[in-house]
């Protein structure tokens, strides 16, 4: 295919420090696409945090590796979010929301009239532009700037906001849509009636080269079997309600795991697990993936995921994966890999946790079948493969 | 040139904020530095309440570190919901402060209470901010009437900026593949309404003329959101409903679509339907246009004057059913009026040949899709009428009954030779039409003498 043109790439946040699996998989998609000759721009915020957006990069535009070009343009606040908070709430309660009120919602948070002006005056000279994901202003706002040359990777969960009317047109008047797995498409096709071209394209990890879990253990003092999370450590990911789970299995059951986790967001542990609970903070990658291996099993307590990348990372490190089923994509892949354990409740949390205890050999044995599941499905080069092809089916060089 | 527009702006979705965004677009290409300032968060680099006299005031003290304000003119900006007299009064006087602020104030007219003013206050106050406006412009030639009757402006002073003149394509299909692109069948005459579902749009018209129009083949979709939060709209809605649901071959589609849908729905109908009750100019016209789709559309505000369109304007429910009749080809009489190209006597025969074409099944190939070209070669074999029996009534005594006995007599024998004839001649013209025109021939350029 002929790699001409300019792609545009639109996470919400990119750069050192940044959690979110989407915000990972635009930027190791962007400089995929540009190691193989493509000329890619990212064009991003100033913010690290999705929660408070402040802005701490600099404006303007610099170059980084792979010849990237990154342009940032400063989030604006101008409210309260007062009334954000309120429609959230009543979005969260199932109340319906006018579309006026609807509108407010989303214009009271963040806004980007920078980034937004700048695809106003520029976004001809971009073959593609690739926003993700669907919920920020960013990709609401800016991603119907030129709705035919947009490609939205929604990163969709099943989470009220998803089945609000004002997302209908980014569904439904993007040139096409990106998706990471079968739920996640399957859930954007039963929301919206008529969905724009598609493709599920996966999405990419990068196989490290080898793994040091003794040295993981040996650098952070961690003795004993223990499980693991990574990433954000939020209400949306169902972080404490699972560290409240786990805490009740561990000492009534009488279980010898701690937890070791990593990522961005505050850790409160229940004072009879406090001394099994090791925040970590944020860590290389290259430490996190010591961690993967050095842990009994990687907890997914998410029912939000439209692909989970911390389960395929953890099963490249052979480790097993108990996941929420209340997933779709949690227990597709759990499913279809054969490797992973899927939980409804926290009985059957802590039964899981049982059985990693009480039979750690059986169950690297089925952790096993995970690192093939990810070698076949999802490294960089078969997804880039296929992104490349449906930019090119799209958007044709011209 | 550093430039304020103030309007109502992305992401909200409503023809005043489509409206700005690409008049924005448009200066910032010309090299002008623009910035917005918008009625709440959005896009715009700049928010502000502007209702009242707070909201003028406010604004007064953000016009003067510009060359030029752009003001995207609608009154529930400015004076919120059922403003007393003395509370518009109040805001005017506030607004002519705003604007005599300004270095240079241009007023794009959208909407403006057509009665004028209620009470003498009101009426001086609004002459004031009128008078501080360096530039007004409306869309329509009626609507500048209006404007300068309601007003006391001279009409002089108001231009008239073309709706689309800053409008730009959102799609590249083509029919064939808009239809695919939404689900809908590849044949059929398909009859679209589309726009923000209210009662002032007057979409329920529309269901009620298609009646019937179903069994010969057509569709009526009416696309569009409804606005949950006035109750007037829910009951509308709620009778449209029903309305569509006893009337076959019509759809309601209560859909937020994409601007880029927008579009496509428009490439895949063969005509619009906007049977408005109230309007003054409308953007879906000027859309149409772009796609050189016909428009049924009510006869009022300046829709008469928006140029780009073709149009076929009605003025009553009775109107609108022949119409939607005609552009299906159930009856022959199409007849689309005003819009005629300025004083290009090319450009007018050419209009008048591809009208006039519409108007005969012979050259009805629907929805605007018949170019002049066809026309052009078709309309020698077009002029022939077509042939019949000859007139069987004579001023001599017995002379018609006898003619009429003759008739019956061979009838058997004639009726298939003038229908084979006339079959003859419409082949010819279909055949004709299809051809691809001579390239050395111009389908438009000076005529012979």
């Amino acid at each position: 295919m002929e790699r001409k043109g300019r792609l545009g790439f639109v996470p919400a946040r990119y750069g050192d420090g940044v959690v979110g699996g989407a915000e990972a998989v635009l930027r190791e998609m962007a400089h995929g696409l540009a190691q193989r000759g493509w000329e890619v721009d990212v064009l991003t915020t100033c913010a690290r945090d999705h929660f408070t957006w402040e802005n701490v990069f600099d404006p303007g535009v610099e170059t980084v590796a792979d010849g990237v070009t990154v342009r940032r343009f400063p989030t604006v606040i101008s409210t309260a979010r007062a009334e954000r908070a309120q429609f959230n709430a009543a979005i969260s309660a199932g109340a319906p929301l006018a579309m006026s009120e609807q509108e407010r919602w989303m214009n009271d948070d963040l806004r980007l009239p920078e980034m937004f002006h700048y695809l106003l005056d520029h976004s001809d000279e971009y073959r593609a532009l690739v926003f993700a994901p669907y919920l920020f202003w960013p990709a609401f706002a800016c991603g119907q700037v030129a709705p035919d040359r947009t490609i939205l990777m929604p990163c969709l969960h099943d989470e009220p906001e998803a089945y609000l009317d004002i997302f209908h047109p980014v569904f439904s008047g993007s040139r096409g849509l990106w998706f990471l797995s079968d739920p996640e498409c399957d859930l954007a096709r039963s929301i919206h009636p008529r969905l724009t071209d598609y493709e599920v394209i996966g999405s990419g990890l990068d196989v490290p080269a080898h793994y040091d879990p003794e040295g993981f253990r040996a650098r952070h003092g961690i003795e004993g079997p223990f499980v693991m999370y990574a990433g954000r450590r939020e209400g949306g990911k169902n972080w404490e309600a699972m560290l409240d789970a786990f805490a009740r299995a561990v000492v009534n059951g009488g279980l010898p795991l701690s937890l070791v986790t990593m990522g961005h967001g505050e850790v409160v542990a229940p004072p009879e697990i406090a001394d099994r609970v090791f925040d970590l903070g944020y860590v290389s990658e290259a430490e996190r993936n010591d961690a993967y291996a050095a842990a009994t099993a990687y907890i997914q307590p998410s029912a939000f995921e439209s692909f989970s990348r911390t389960m395929m990372e953890a099963w490249l490190a052979g480790t097993m994966v108990i996941a929420a089923g209340a997933s779709a994509v949690n227990r597709w892949h759990c499913d279809r890999s054969g490797a992973g354990l899927v939980y409804d409740d926290d009985d059957e949390f802590e039964e899981c946790l049982r059985f990693i205890s009480e039979a750690p050999d059986a169950a690297a044995g089925i952790a096993a079948a995970g690192r093939q599941y990810v070698l076949d499905h999802y490294t960089w080069p078969p997804v880039l493969d296929a992104v490349e092809r449906s930019i090119d089916a799209w958007l044709p060089w011209s | 040139m550093r430039i304020l527009m103030v309007s109502p702006y992305p992401p909200a979705r409503d023809g005043l904020a489509n409206y700005a965004v690409q008049e924005v677009k448009r200066l910032r290409a010309d090299g002008h530095d623009v910035e917005v300032l918008s009625p709440g968060p959005s896009a715009a680099h700049h928010h502000l309440d502007l209702v009242g006299v707070r909201g003028a005031l406010a604004l007064a003290r953000r016009v003067r570190g510009y060359d030029r304000i752009i003001v995207q003119y609608h009154p529930n900006v400015f004076f919120g919901d059922r403003p007393t007299p003395s509370e518009r009064s109040r805001t005017y006087a506030a607004l002519a402060v705003a604007f005599r602020a300004a270095h240079h104030v241009e007023v794009r007219v959208h909407e403006y209470p057509h009665a004028g003013a209620e009470t003498r206050g009101e009426a001086t106050a609004a002459r004031q901010m009128w008078a501080a406006v360096d530039r007004i412009s409306v869309h329509t030639e009626r609507e500048r009437g209006e404007l300068a009757t309601a007003f006391g402006i001279a009409p002089a002073r108001i231009s008239i900026e073309e709706h689309g003149a800053n409008f730009e394509k959102r799609t590249n299909l083509d029919k064939v593949d808009a239809r695919a692109r939404l689900g809908l069948p590849a044949d059929g005459f398909l009859f679209l309404a589309i726009g923000f579902v209210q009662p002032h749009k007057g979409f329920d018209r529309a269901v009620r003329a298609f009646s019937g129009l179903a069994e010969h083949g057509c569709r009526l979709e009416i696309v569009g959101s409804v606005r949950l939060d006035d109750t007037d709209y829910v009951a509308y809605v709620e009778d449209l409903r029903a309305l569509v649901s006893a009337t076959p071959g019509a759809n309601l589609r209560e859909e937020y679509v994409s601007d880029a849908e927008f579009d496509i729905w428009i490439v895949a109908a063969d005509a619009l339907v906007l049977p408005y009750r109230l309007i003054w100019s409308s953007g879906v016209c000027e859309r149409a246009a772009l796609y050189h789709r016909p428009v049924i559309a009510s006869r009022i505000g300046g829709l008469a004057d928006q140029g780009g369109a073709e149009m076929m304007l009605v003025d009553d429910d009775r109107e609108l059913a022949i119409a939607m009749r005609s552009l299906a080809g159930l009856v022959d009489d199409v007849r689309i009026t005003g819009n005629w190209p300025g004083a290009d006597r090319t450009a007018v025969m050419d209009e008048i040949r591809l009208r006039a074409s519409r108007r005969s099944p012979a050259g009805a190939s629907m929805g605007g899709t018949q170019t002049v070209a066809p026309v052009r070669q078709t309309a020698p074999l077009r002029r022939l009428r077509p042939l019949t029996m000859p007139d069987a009534r004579s001023a001599r005594p017995g002379a018609s009954a006898m003619k009429r006995v003759v008739r019956r007599l061979t009838a058997w024998q004639t009726d298939p030779i003038i229908k084979q004839v006339n079959q003859l001649q419409q082949a010819a013209i279909e055949a004709v039409a299809d051809r691809p025109a001579d390239p050395s021939v111009p389908a438009s350029g000076p005529t012979a003498r």
